[in-house]
């Protein structure tokens, strides 16, 4: 019936996801290796009322038209892979990643995610989990007697034995690169699957080609800037305001008609 | 009975569709690199048989409004925004090029530089292809250059420059896709001028302020077309009354 109505509605739509989205930014701020996500708006597509160029009569043309835009449309969340401040724990399982990649976890139903949450255990078996008790991938086995572990920048974990003054290495962390990281799937627990638009996981050794470095005892915050947030947030409230507005309009305008006529 | 019932008429459907259309515009207030677009009214005075006493009013979408929208800064290395004039070449939907403000960039899984909504961005020859790398970033010009690491070393290495126009704004209208498109689908030359910022994106340019009085206006509006049409039934009520009497 009225255009107006609908239009405002889907500016409505648009900013309370936008509030959404910012919110989940706002609530992650202090969790590890948390990558912040943006709204994506685009304008929906127009309906020619009037063509341009049109006949008016058989010597007269449309000099201009009337297109009218049908509103707005959230085409996507994207995730921003900025890097996150890196905050020292000196715990030695404690992994953050300088530059691009991610871990790789193994799931319980046998599928890998992937990570940049570096906050890893010991199981009761000796291999390297995540705080859920998921394995990063691949397997390390620390073998039980290690009395100290390091972890180099390429990725190297090496042990010291007791009575053996030449650290053993125990294998090597590997990361995993996508084409275009912000088309990761987010699972929920910190973990991101691999999607058609992400592309294929790239797996290589840390510190090399594409790879960001591997800092042990450092985490990696939240790369959420609050400031922002709550700008965005002040932004977005009005815009609800406003367009809500425009629905009233739009509701006072037919009640008038119903009124007076 | 007369017809300035329907001359009425015409004039709240039509202030109607101009609210449609300020409506659109306050929808898009936070759509990166939107255009708002311009409504006016035009009069058309009807001709027929007697006088052109009757004039009824036309909505149009005038054109759009090229102002530059706000800059805002995401430090976001494919974000780019436009420093004054000009567009950043797309292929649109239909194939054809199209041009567009919103610099929010990405690179798809096949490692095409591409827009948020999907559509490869054009470079001097054709789309670009992005490698795998450490970093892509964004030059001054439009120079698109992947950042690789070799023992240490950083490497640049340029893949593309991001087709830049600047044509002139009277050929240019905005299409029912949101893009906009040259008068006969001509393709713009490339122009050495134009420059973009990266880490950053343009906002969009609609005034809020203007297009909430706009609203007010047309309300109103709206409300004294509707008053004639009241105007207009108490005529003819009272000339049957007189009729009834006689």
């Amino acid at each position: 019936m009225a255009e107006p109505l609908w239009i405002a509605k889907t500016g409505l739509d648009a900013q309370k996801n936008r509030l959404s989205t910012i919110s989940n930014n706002l609530a992650n701020v202090n969790t590890t290796g948390f990558k912040r996500s943006r709204t994506v708006f685009e304008d929906l597509i127009y309906q020619n009322v009037r063509q341009p160029g049109g006949q008016t009569s058989q010597e007269t043309i449309l000099p201009s038209g009337l297109q009218i835009g049908t509103g707005v449309k959230t085409v996507a969340t994207q995730k921003i892979h900025q890097q996150g401040s890196l905050l020292q724990t000196e715990n030695k399982f404690d992994m953050a990643i300088e530059g691009r990649g991610f871990f790789q976890i193994l799931q319980p139903n046998g599928n890998l995610a992937y990570t940049r949450n570096g906050e890893f255990q010991l199981s009761a078996d000796g291999q390297i989990v995540n705080s859920n008790g998921y394995r990063l991938q691949p397997d390390i086995n620390v073998p039980q007697n290690a009395l100290s572990v390091t972890i180099g920048i390429d990725g190297t974990v090496s042990v010291s034995q007791p009575g053996n003054p030449i650290p053993a290495q125990i294998g090597t962390i590997q990361l995993a690169d996508f084409v275009n990281p912000s088309g990761l799937q987010a699972l929920g627990g910190n973990l991101l699957g691999e999607t058609a638009a992400s592309g294929a996981a790239i797996i290589g050794t840390p510190d090399s080609l594409s790879f960001g470095s591997l800092v042990q005892g450092s985490l990696e915050g939240s790369n959420v800037n609050v400031v922002e947030e709550l700008v965005n947030m002040i932004e977005t409230q009005r815009a609800y305001e406003m367009n809500s507005k425009a629905i009233s309009t739009a509701d006072q305008m037919l009640q008038y008609v119903n009124n007076n006529l | 009975m007369d017809r300035m019932l329907y001359v009425a008429m015409s004039g709240a459907k039509q202030n109607m569709l101009a609210q449609a259309h300020n409506a659109n515009n306050m929808a898009n207030v936070s759509t990166t690199g939107f255009k708002s677009d311009l409504a006016a009214a035009r009069s058309m005075p009807l001709f027929g048989n007697g006088l052109p006493t009757r004039v009824f009013s036309m909505t149009e979408r005038a054109g759009t409004d090229f102002n530059p929208g706000s800059i805002q800064t995401t430090a976001r290395k494919l974000d780019i925004a436009i420093k004054g004039d000009g567009f950043i070449a797309v292929q649109g939907k239909d194939g054809n090029e199209a041009y567009t403000r919103a610099g929010g960039l990405r690179v798809s899984a096949t490692g095409i530089l591409e827009t948020e909504q999907g559509l490869a961005v054009i470079g001097d020859n054709g789309p670009i292809t992005v490698p795998q790398a450490k970093r892509v970033e964004i030059g001054l010009d439009g120079t698109v250059s992947a950042i690789s690491q070799t023992k240490g070393a950083e490497v640049s290495n340029a893949v593309g420059r991001i087709k830049l126009v600047n044509p002139d704004l009277k050929t240019v209208a905005k299409g029912n896709d949101g893009l906009f498109h040259l008068d006969d689908d001509e393709i713009a030359q490339a122009d050495a001028n134009v420059q973009v910022v990266s880490g950053a994106l343009e906002g969009s340019n609609v005034n809020v302020a203007t297009e909430m009085v706009n609203m007010i206006e047309l309300a109103r509006q709206f409300e004294m077309q509707v008053k004639m049409m009241k105007v207009a039934e108490k005529n003819d009520e009272y000339a049957s009354r007189l009729l009834t009497l006689g």
